[in-house]
Parts: C-alpha cells; sequence; structure tokens
C-alpha cells in the first residue's frame, strides 16, 4: 500500500518558557489513498495540532516544527515555502472543523465562499466557479442548489452549515480531506448523516480523510485505519478491527473500556421495591413559551414560540430519569421551569406537595433549599473569582450553617465528589474539566439536595473523563439515595444510568418507561431513529442514519 | 555555590516579569513621582507659589528660577509643583464619583433589566444627547464656579459611560451558569449581584477608569483655563496655561511646563490602563 501523506518523526515544540516543551512527540503515520484514518485522543493529546501542523497552520507564533517531515507526493510540506503551501491548502489537502458556525463568514453566501476557492485555486470565471460550486452543493446533499447558492450560513441548519463547509473544504477536489471533530456540535441523527455523506464522498472521490474524534464509536463505523494519540506520541496505530478487539496499549484499552457503548437488550436494573403514594416532584400539562420579537415601542405583532408543550410525568423519591433528545426539544427548558429560574406558562409543578404556580413564593423558597442543579459547561458554572472553598463555602452560609462548620463540611464535600482537599485553595481556572464538574456537583450536594437536575453534565467532557462522572453519579445515587433527573443527548449514557427515560421532540414528551424497555423496543419511530444513530464501538453494528428529509412523526 | 544557583531562575523570572510589565512599571513610576512630589510641596518647592516678586517678572529659565518666572514674578518650578496637588485632587475625585455612581446604576439597570433597565438607558441618551463640554459648562454656570461645581458636575455627567460598561458586561454575565447556579441556591439578589456578577464585569471599567483619568485631567484644566474651575491666584496646571497665553510667544515657559506636566500625568495613567487591560484579561 503506498501512503498518500506519510508523515514521519514529526516534533512540535512550543518555545514559551525557559526549555522548549515538546507537544508533537516523533509521530510517524500514513495515510493510503482512498483510506479513513480515525485519529483518537483525549483533548490536549495533540491531535489538532499534529493536523494543522500538516497543513502548516500552528496556531501560534511560539509553536514550531522542528523536526521530521511530512510527505506529500515526494514534496516535503514541512519545508515547503509560504506560497507553495497556499496551494496546497484547499487545493491538495482540505480542512473543515468542528464548530461549522464560527468557521463561515457569516455576511457571505454560502455559494460564494465554495467558488471563492475554486476562482482562486482554479483561476476560474466567476460563471464557472458558480456552476462548479452549485455541482459541489448538490454532492454534499443540498436539495435545491442553485438557489441555495445565494443563502447566508445563518438560514441553515448545524448539520447544513457542517455540509457547506465540507463543499467549501472539497470544492477544489483535494486528495485528502482533514476532518477535525467535525460533529462533535451536532446531535447523534445529524451527526450520523454526516458520517454517511464523508463515507459516500470518499467512494465517489477517492478521497482520503483524517478524522479526528475523541468518540471511538465514530471510528469504529467510518475508519479503516485507527491511530490513538496521548501526550504528544501516538501510542497504537493499526487496521481499526485489529486495534478495536485487540488493544496492545493500555490507554487504548482504557479508552474502549470507557466508550458507553449501549448494552445488549436485557440486563434491567431493579426497580426500587419502595414506592411513596406521593411523588416528590410531579410536572402536569407543563407549557413554556418565550416571546419573540416586540420590543419597548412595538407593541403589535408580538410572536410567541412554545418550548416546551404539554410535559406530564411524575418522578418518586430515588428516581433517576434521563431525558433525553436532540438540541431544540426543549430538555433544558423543562428543566428550568422545574427549578423555578424561568417562568411558566401554564400547567403545574408541584414539588413535595406544593405547587410552584399556586404558592410560588413558598415552592420557590423551598425548591431552592431542596434542589440543585449540575450544568453542562463545568468551568463556566463556576465563579472565575472564587476558590473551590468560597464557592462551597458560600452555599453552606447562605444556607444558614455556623461558620465553624463549615470548614469540616467543606472537606467532607470534597471527599464525596473524590477530590483531594487540597483542591478547597484552587480557582477553577487551574482545574481540568473532571475537576470542576466534581466541584459543581459538590456545590450541588452541598445543600443536601432531594433533587439533583443535571443538565448535559458530561457533554463538554472527554469520554474518560465522562465516565468518571457517571459512575460518581451512579455511586452518589446507591449512597445517598438521591433523586436525579439527568439530561443528556448521549443515549448510552442515560441508558446505563437511569431506570426510567423520557424521549422528548420539540418540547413534548414523546416516549415515557422503563430504559431497558424502550431501548429495546422503541415504541415511536423518532426515539428509533435517535438509538439507530448512535455510533456503536462494535464496527458490524451499521449506523442507521435516517434521512435528512424525513423528519420523525411526533405525537 | 548552590545559593545562587537556585536564586538565578527566580531572579530570571522576575527580570521577564518586568519586561512584560514595563508599561505598568512606567505608568506607577510616573504616578508615584508626581504623588510624592504633591506630598512633599511645601518642602521641595524653592518659593511661594503665590508670591509675587516684582523685580523678577517674566525672566528665562535660569539657576535662581530653573521654569523661569511668570508675568507676575511667581517662580514657575514651585507653581508646578504646588499644582500637582490640585491636579492629582482633580483627576482622582473626578473619576471617583462616576466610577462608583455608573457602576452601581449600571449593576442594578443590567441585573434587574425590564422597566428600570429602559428608564436609567434613555437618562443615559438624554445625558449622552448633549454635547459633553456644553452640559459641564452649563452645569457650573448654575452652581457658580470652584472646583466642588467641576466634581458635581462630573459625577452629574460622568457616570453614563461607566454604567452603559458595566450594564453590558452583567447582561452577558447575569446568563452564566454561575450566576443561574447561584438564583438555584437560593442566593439574594445584593449577593448575587454584588458578590458573584460585579467582581467579574469590572474589569472593563477599571481599564475605562485610567484613561477616563487623562480625560478629566484634561476636561479640570480646561475649565479652569476658561475661569469656571481653580480661581487665580491657585497654583493649578491649567490656569497657568491660561496665564501663560498671551505671553506665549515672548515667555514660552510659562506655558511649556505646565502644559508638559499635564501630558506625563496623562501619559501615567494611559501606561497604567494598558497595563491594568493585560493583568485583568480584558483584552483577550
Amino acid at each position: 500500500m503506498t501512503a498518500l501523506l506519510s508523515i514521519r518523526d514529526l516534533v512540535v515544540n512550543f518555545h514559551g518558557g525557559p526549555e522548549p516543551r515538546t507537544l508533537i512527540d516523533r509521530v510517524s503515520v500514513d495515510l493510503a489513498k482512498g483510506e479513513i484514518l480515525g485519529l483518537v485522543g483525549e483533548s490536549g493529546s495533540g491531535k489538532s495540532l499534529l493536523c494543522r501542523a500538516v497543513m502548516g497552520l500552528l496556531p501560534s507564533r511560539r509553536l514550531s516544527v522542528d523536526g521530521g517531515s511530512v510527505m506529500l507526493e515526494g514534496r516535503d510540506l514541512v519545508r515547503a515555502s509560504t506560497a507553495d503551501m497556499l496551494s496546497v491548502r484547499g487545493r491538495e489537502i482540505g480542512m473543515i472543523f468542528q464548530n461549522p458556525t464560527s468557521h463561515l463568514d457569516p455576511v457571505m453566501k454560502i455559494g460564494d465562499q465554495i467558488a471563492e476557492g475554486i476562482r482562486f485555486h482554479e483561476g476560474a470565471g466567476g460563471r464557472e466557479a458558480r456552476e462548479a460550486a452549485v455541482e459541489m452543493l448538490a454532492k454534499v446533499g443540498f436539495p435545491d442548489p442553485s438557489r441555495q447558492y445565494d443563502s447566508y450560513p445563518h438560514e441553515f441548519s448545524g448539520g447544513m452549515r457542517q455540509r457547506a463547509m465540507i463543499a467549501a473544504a472539497l470544492s477544489c477536489r483535494p486528495k485528502i480531506l482533514i476532518a477535525d471533530e467535525p460533529t462533535t456540535a451536532l446531535d447523534v441523527t445529524i451527526q450520523a448523516q454526516i458520517l454517511e455523506l464523508l463515507l459516500d464522498l470518499r467512494e465517489s472521490l477517492g478521497l482520503s480523510v483524517i478524522l479526528i474524534t475523541h468518540d471511538l464509536g465514530i471510528v469504529a463505523q467510518t475508519c479503516d485505519r485507527i491511530a490513538v494519540m496521548r501526550g504528544g506520541r501516538l501510542v497504537e496505530q493499526g487496521p481499526k478491527r485489529e486495534v478495536l478487539a485487540a488493544p496492545r496499549h493500555d490507554y487504548t484499552r482504557m479508552l474502549i473500556g470507557s466508550h458507553p457503548s449501549l448494552p445488549a437488550a436485557g440486563e434491567a436494573k431493579p426497580a426500587a421495591a419502595h414506592r411513596q403514594a406521593r411523588p416528590l416532584l410531579e410536572v402536569d400539562d407543563l407549557h413554556v413559551r418565550f416571546d419573540v420579537g416586540g420590543s419597548f415601542l412595538r407593541f403589535g405583532g408580538r410572536k410567541q414560540v412554545s418550548a416546551v408543550k404539554g410535559v406530564s410525568f411524575q418522578v418518586m423519591e430515588g428516581d433517576t430519569i434521563g431525558i433525553v433528545g436532540e438540541s431544540g426539544s426543549g430538555k433544558s427548558t423543562l428543566a428550568r421551569a422545574i427549578l423555578g429560574l424561568t417562568p411558566l406558562s401554564s400547567g403545574h409543578v408541584t414539588f413535595d406537595g406544593v405547587d410552584l404556580a399556586q404558592q410560588p413564593g413558598r415552592a420557590l423558597a423551598k425548591l431552592r433549599r431542596e434542589t440543585a442543579m449540575v450544568f453542562q459547561d463545568p468551568l463556566n458554572a463556576l465563579n472565575p473569582r472564587f476558590t473551590v472553598a468560597e464557592t462551597l463555602g458560600e452555599v453552606l452560609k447562605v444556607n444558614g450553617m455556623p461558620s465553624a462548620d463549615i470548614p469540616g463540611r467543606i472537606d467532607e464535600l470534597l471527599d464525596l465528589v473524590h477530590l483531594g482537599r487540597e483542591f478547597a485553595g484552587r480557582k477553577p481556572r487551574s482545574l481540568s474539566g473532571g475537576q470542576c464538574q466534581r466541584v459543581g456537583i459538590a456545590r450541588a450536594l452541598a445543600v443536601n439536595p432531594r433533587l439533583i437536575i443535571a443538565d448535559e453534565c458530561v457533554a463538554a467532557l472527554d469520554v474518560t473523563i465522562q465516565k468518571q462522572i457517571v459512575d460518581l453519579f451512579a455511586e452518589l445515587k446507591a449512597r445517598m439515595n438521591l433523586t436525579l433527573l439527568f439530561i443528556a443527548h448521549d443515549l448510552a449514557i442515560v441508558r446505563n444510568l437511569c431506570e426510567r427515560v423520557l424521549v422528548m421532540y420539540h418540547g413534548e414528551v414523546v416516549e415515557d418507561g422503563p430504559s431497558a424497555e424502550i431501548f429495546a423496543r422503541p415504541q415511536r419511530p423518532y426515539t428509533a431513529a435517535l438509538i439507530g444513530a448512535v455510533p456503536d464501538i462494535d464496527p458490524d453494528k451499521k449506523l442507521l442514519a435516517p434521512r435528512s428529509d424525513t423528519a420523525p412523526a411526533a405525537a | 555555590m548552590s545559593a545562587p544557583a537556585v536564586r538565578l531562575p527566580v531572579s530570571r523570572g522576575l527580570s521577564r516579569w518586568l519586561g512584560e510589565h514595563l508599561s505598568l512599571l512606567a505608568g506607577a513610576g510616573i504616578l508615584a513621582f508626581f504623588i510624592l512630589l504633591a506630598l512633599a510641596a511645601p518642602l521641595v518647592a524653592p518659593y511661594d507659589p503665590v508670591a509675587q516678586m516684582a523685580d523678577v517678572r517674566l525672566q528665562p529659565p535660569s539657576l535662581a528660577h530653573p521654569f523661569g518666572t511668570d508675568n507676575f514674578g511667581r517662580d514657575v518650578l514651585s507653581r508646578v509643583i504646588w499644582g500637582t496637588r490640585i491636579d492629582l485632587q482633580i483627576a482622582f475625585i473626578g473619576v471617583a464619583f462616576p466610577f462608583v455612581i455608573g457602576t452601581l446604576l449600571g449593576t442594578v439597570a443590567g441585573f434587574f433589566g425590564g422597566i428600570v433597565d429602559t428608564v436609567f438607558m434613555r437618562v443615559i441618551d438624554i445625558i449622552l444627547a448633549f454635547p459633553f463640554l456644553v452640559l459641564m459648562l452649563s452645569i457650573i454656570a448654575i452652581l457658580g464656579p470652584g472646583l466642588a461645581s467641576f466634581y458635581i458636575a462630573m459625577a452629574l455627567v460622568g457616570w453614563v459611560s461607566y454604567a452603559r460598561l458595566v450594564r453590558a458586561q452583567i447582561l452577558v454575565l447575569k446568563n452564566s451558569d454561575y450566576a443561574v447556579a447561584a438564583v438555584s441556591l437560593g442566593f439574594s439578589r445584593a449577593r448575587i449581584m454584588f458578590r458573584h456578577l460585579l467582581p467579574n464585569a469590572i474589569a472593563g471599567s477599571l481599564v475605562f477608569v485610567m484613561s477616563d483619568a487623562v480625560l478629566v485631567l484634561l476636561n479640570g484644566a480646561a475649565i479652569s483655563y476658561l475661569g469656571l474651575g481653580v480661581q487665580p491666584p491657585t497654583a493649578e496646571w491649567g490656569i497657568m496655561v491660561a496665564e501663560g497665553q498671551p505671553f506665549v510667544t515672548t515667555a514660552w515657559w510659562i506655558t511649556l511646563f505646565p502644559g508638559l506636566s499635564i501630558v506625563f500625568l496623562a501619559f501615567a495613567f494611559s501606561l497604567l490602563g494598558d497595563a491594568l487591560g493585560d493583568l485583568l484579561g480584558v483584552h483577550e
């Protein structure tokens, strides 16, 4: 197998301190024609940096390639001149990124952004470039490309924007596409469509792809070979099936072990035996509507959108309930409405017998004392100016704990979430994402809550850290009889942690029942599509991408 | 032998720190010099700043009078040194009141939003609708000339910039997860506003304080120049520039030295503002 792109002993150093710090340490990897190479590793492992080094786009002047070579068809890109690299980028190697919104020009027509590269690299005239761009848009799945050429990025959904980015990257028919976490910001169903598109394009254009991802499931579904990076080194590489079936390196084994795959059907968790007569939380025909448009001087024409439409369910003490659905399905709004953080439009939220709509004062006071929330972005959820001890201590103080008892309780909380007591004096900025999330959980536990709502609390974390946090929740649940509402878009995690699942779609609960049952026999096509779109780590369980145009039928 | 080997990285770290914070050091240095000068004015000023010496009128700089003398025979160096007291006071007080008032009102407007916010913002629009200097002059004209009137006028007009800056920050921060977390944990509004949001919102204003101090200083000088601020014969840089103006072609030293002092003090504030911005991460 001849390599199209051959990286040999590449070294990238950071020249900031007195000694240069090695960020990429003698990495060698090959990419064959028509091959999809999966580059996996945690954030900070150097996988994105490696690809940027290949493109000659190191993100800082303090970074430099200090050794090795990147051979592309007989030329060494490390030693290529700036002018030569201009013709390599886009023409030989295209690149797409995690967040299509920030990498597309918001004030430029989608089509023009694609045509721009064609005009620059191939010297095509305006009309030819437009034709080529329209053709490209059709190829990446735009249903009406000649009309959509003139649309702006904000007129498209995240999935379509990512398609547009792919079109722009492929507009000059590069031989290699580097895709840096292309689906991380997308819903599972959209992710499945984008991955399928990449596979199609590989077939039709003979494209080689380097796919950077942290999700081994995606690799298992799409890639031919896997390269695992950790701390700037390549710890393992090989054909997909070999690496997944018989990982040689401990780290690869741990990555595979942390992957939240859907377990086979069966294995239902025993339901809590004792049931109280009264539910801890009861949501009855809840509606939440937001005003859109309308301002100080424009009274007429006020529009409303419904984020939550007629949701009803009950939560018993000690329950763990997962709420799943795509972004925009109203999961977070529901959570905020339950906690009294977003006003209810109609319906009832009853917490421990007190109705939030009828006795707002009493209910809010009770909710604030007896519930807590864990957030998606762990760093942003902590006040950057407070140390861990100050963050926790403040909650305790506000809840009336005598100041003499506070330090002891802080130590206790840190122990509960398995953080060393030495973390008490640190500020969020010096903590990792996982550590911040542990502080967030400790803060939630500080009030001795009866109900914790975790809103996508592992979505921003690496898989290995995700597993640790989910394990922590499972442990706390068993130890403290916590009632937990766990909101997530990752079905596998919900499946493993929660006894019961609510599936939300467009503000409504379309399915509600025991996890095992819903995952084994989903009643609604929407739920089935969600489950089918989760990339499984077993390469033989094929990904089922729902067709983009058949919107799942809502109830 | 081992002691220098241990100390070396520390001193190198220190020198690098100094290198990276050159503007902080220079700004703080110049400001400290002026503050010391103001405190030590009676000790270092060679003459009485208001004493008129008829025999040495309009003398060019010499050993006896390094900055020369003005048309009343007063020593310019002594007047510049004594003027430091007044001009530093103008910069500090002229900024302090708008900063405190604007920050508080901006925090409240941003946090509560709705009608409170609308009212504050419209008031700000009204104040901004007038040219700054015209508004200042009218307020001082109503209150009567003098430094106290100047400070009151500054407080009435200057707070709007701070209010807008802080309000914009608060609007962003009040939707951040840690603010929502604070609400969900039952913290009082005052605690959320002043313990959680304000400290995180204030960095931009602190930087603006420094550039604002420059503007206030120049304003104070301009108001005094127009005869509405500090009254003669008090030594103040703005008045000194005004008094020297008729003689600028024949006795340049009367205007040059107080003018340079204004420039240097303004420069110090600018440097400090820049350095503060870097330290607080405002430029990121």
